[in-house]
C-alpha cells in the first residue's frame, strides 16, 4: 500500500449522456512518471478531476496514498496544474507563488521555487501581464510551490515553446528523481514517450495500453516512409534524422525510420509525391484509441 | 493560511481601480454637487446635507459589495477558484474570504462621503456615532454581499456585469439612494420601504438622528439576506458540483 500514490478501481463517470469514464483501473506506483495518453475526449481531464476530488467518480472508487482525494490535497501532499486555466489581475508573480507556498505545510524555500520553476527574472512582473508560456510556468511554480509528493500536470505544455518545453520536462524529471509522483496528460505521443517512465492509453474513457515507451512503440511494429522520387536526387535521404535505412525501388523511395514522424516532417517542403507513413508512433495511437488500423 | 489568502485577495482588490472610482469617487462627487440642492426640506427626519450623505455613502457601499461578490465569476471562469480547491486552502475559506471582502468594501464610501460631507456642508456628528454609524453600515451589507456572491458563483463572467450594474442600479435608485424615497409616488414610495436598499440605509439615517433602526426595517434586512443567501448557496454548491 505504501508504495502506491493513485488507485482507481472501476471508475465510471457520466455526464448526462456522455460516458466519459468507463470502467478505469489504474495503480500509479510512487515515483513514476506516468503520462495519460488520449485524444481529446478521451476521459484524461476526467480521470485527472476524480484523482484531486474535484470530481467525484460515479461508479468505483479512488486513493490517493491511501486516503480519499480530498483529504489527500487538504493534507498538502498533492499539486496539481489545471488545463485551460487562466490568470487573475492584479498580483505580481512573487505574490501568486508566495500565496501558494503559505497553503501548504511544507514548501519549497522561494528563493529555490523561483529558480525551479524559471521564475527568477519574473517574479516581479504581473501575472496577468506574462505571454501564455510564462503565465503557463507562474501555475507551474504554483502547483510546485508546497513540494507535493504527487504532482498531477494537465496538458501542461500546450502554450510553451519548444525551448520552453525541454527545460520544463528536465524540471519535471528533476523533480520526480527526488522520489516524487509525477503524472502528466497529453494527447502528444512523442511527449508522452519522451517523457514518461510509463504511458497509459485512454480512448472512450477505458485504458486501452499500458507499458512503458518502449512497449506502446512496439505496439506500432515496423515504421517506413514512402513517396516517389520523381527523378530528384536521393543522396541525403540517409542523413535525414530518425532514418535508418534508405531503399530505393525504382522511383520509389522506402525509408526505415526509428521515428516516422520527425522524416515525415523532414521531408515537407520538398515536393515528394505519393508520400506515405505506415507504422508511425501517430499511427499506432490512432490505431490504439480508435481500435483500426488506417 | 487564511490569513494569506486574505492578505493576498486584499492586495489584489486594493489595486482595482474600478472598486475606486465606482464606489468612492463616484458617490463623493454626486455628493458635491447635489447635497446643496433640496435645501429647506427635512430628509428622513434629518438635514438633507446628512440624509443626502447617508443615502450616497449607502450607494457606494452597496457598489462596492456587490462589485466584489461578482468579481467572482471571473475568477470562477479563469479556473482561479478550481486552482486553488486543489491546495489545502479549504473552499469554506474561500468564500468566507470573498464575503468578509465585500463587506469590507462598505468602508472607504461611507467615510470618504462622510469626510465630504464634514468640509463641504460642516456635518458633525459626535465620534459614538460615528462608531455606531460604521459598525451598522458594515453590518448591514451581509445581504448584499450575499447578492454579490450569488451572482458571481451564479453568473458566467459575460453576464455577472451588466447583471451586477443592473441589479445595483435598480436597488439604488427605486430604494431611495439617490434621490430620497419621501419625493417619490406613493405607489414607488411603498416599494423602495421594501427594498434593502432603503432599509439598509435607514440604518443610517437613524442612527445619524439619535434612535435605534426600527425592528421592521431590520427585519426586511433580515429577510432579504435569507433569499439571497439561500440562492448563493445553490449558485455555489452548483458551480462546485460543475467543477
Amino acid at each position: 500500500m505504501n508504495d502506491v500514490a493513485v488507485r482507481l478501481s472501476g471508475i465510471g463517470r457520466r455526464f448526462g449522456a456522455v460516458r466519459a469514464l468507463d470502467g478505469l483501473d489504474l495503480t500509479i506506483e510512487r515515483g513514476s512518471v506516468v503520462a495519460l495518453l488520449g485524444p481529446n475526449g478521451a476521459g484524461k481531464t476526467t480521470a485527472v478531476s476524480i484523482m484531486l476530488g474535484l470530481t467525484s467518480p460515479g461508479t468505483g472508487t479512488v486513493t490517493v496514498f491511501g486516503q480519499t482525494p480530498a483529504a489527500a490535497v487538504r493534507a498538502g501532499r498533492v499539486g496539481a496544474m489545471m488545463q485551460d486555466a487562466g490568470v487573475v489581475p492584479v498580483a505580481t508573480v512573487r505574490e501568486v507563488v508566495e500565496l501558494a507556498r503559505s497553503l501548504y505545510p511544507d514548501p519549497l524555500p522561494l528563493d529555490r521555487l523561483l529558480h525551479t520553476a524559471g521564475l527568477t527574472d519574473l517574479a516581479g512582473r504581473r501575472w496577468d501581464r506574462l505571454s501564455g508560456g510564462e503565465a503557463q510556468r507562474v501555475r507551474f511554480g504554483f502547483a510546485l510551490a508546497g513540494a507535493p509528493e504527487l504532482l498531477v500536470l494537465d496538458e501542461p505544455t500546450t502554450a510553451m515553446d519548444v525551448a520552453a518545453r525541454d527545460l520544463f520536462w528536465e524540471t519535471v524529471h528533476s523533480y520526480a528523481a527526488d522520489g516524487h509522483t509525477v503524472l502528466f496528460s497529453t494527447h502528444q505521443l512523442h511527449e508522452a514517450d519522451r517523457f514518461a517512465d510509463r504511458i497509459v492509453v485512454l480512448a472512450a474513457g477505458r485504458l486501452v495500453a499500458d507499458g512503458s515507451p518502449a512497449e506502446i512503440r512496439a505496439l506500432a511494429g515496423g515504421r517506413t516512409v514512402a513517396f516517389d522520387r520523381d527523378g530528384t536526387p536521393a543522396d541525403d535521404l540517409a542523413g535525414l534524422p530518425g532514418v535508418r535505412s534508405v531503399e530505393i525501388r525504382g522511383d520509389r523511395v522506402v525509408l526505415t525510420t526509428d521515428d516516422a514522424d520527425t522524416t515525415d516532417a523532414a521531408l515537407a517542403g520538398r515536393g515528394f509525391r505519393g508520400l506515405e507513413v505506415t507504422g508511425s508512433l501517430d499511427a499506432a495511437f490512432k490505431s490504439l484509441t480508435t481500435g483500426k488500423d488506417d | 493560511m487564511m490569513y494569506a489568502y486574505l492578505r493576498f485577495e486584499s492586495r489584489r482588490l486594493i489595486r482595482d481601480p474600478r472598486l475606486l472610482l465606482f464606489s468612492v469617487l463616484g458617490p463623493v462627487v454626486t455628493y458635491v454637487i447635489f447635497s446643496g440642492w433640496s435645501s429647506g426640506d427635512r430628509l428622513e427626519g434629518l438635514d438633507p446635507a446628512v440624509a443626502v450623505m447617508i443615502g450616497l455613502a449607502g450607494y457606494g457601499a452597496v457598489a462596492g459589495v456587490l462589485m466584489v461578490g461578482a468579481t467572482v465569476s471571473q475568477e470562477r471562469a479563469a479556473g482561479w477558484l478550481r486552482q486553488l480547491r486543489v491546495t489545502p486552502l479549504p473552499a469554506s475559506r474561500v468564500v468566507t474570504v470573498k464575503a468578509l471582502l465585500a463587506s469590507v468594501s462598505a468602508f472607504p464610501p461611507v467615510i470618504a462621503v462622510g469626510l465630504a460631507a464634514r468640509i463641504q456642508h460642516d456635518v458633525a456628528l459626535s465620534a459614538g456615532r460615528w462608531a455606531v454609524l460604521l459598525t451598522l453600515m458594515w453590518a448591514g451589507t451581509v445581504p448584499f454581499a450575499l447578492l454579490g456572491l450569488a451572482m458571481g458563483y451564479g453568473l458566467t463572467p459575460q453576464i455577472a456585469q451588466p447583471a451586477n450594474f443592473l441589479v445595483f442600479l435598480v436597488l439604488a435608485v427605486l430604494g431611495g439612494l439617490l434621490a430620497p424615497a419621501a419625493y417619490f409616488p406613493e405607489a414607488l414610495q411603498r416599494l423602495a420601504h421594501a427594498l434593502p436598499t432603503y432599509r439598509y440605509a435607514e440604518l443610517g439615517w437613524s442612527t445619524a438622528a439619535g434612535q435605534a433602526p426600527p425592528t421592521a426595517g431590520l427585519l426586511i434586512l433580515v429577510a432579504w439576506s435569507v433569499v439571497f443567501g439561500l440562492v448563493a448557496a445553490w449558485a455555489y454548491r452548483r458551480s462546485a458540483g460543475r467543477g
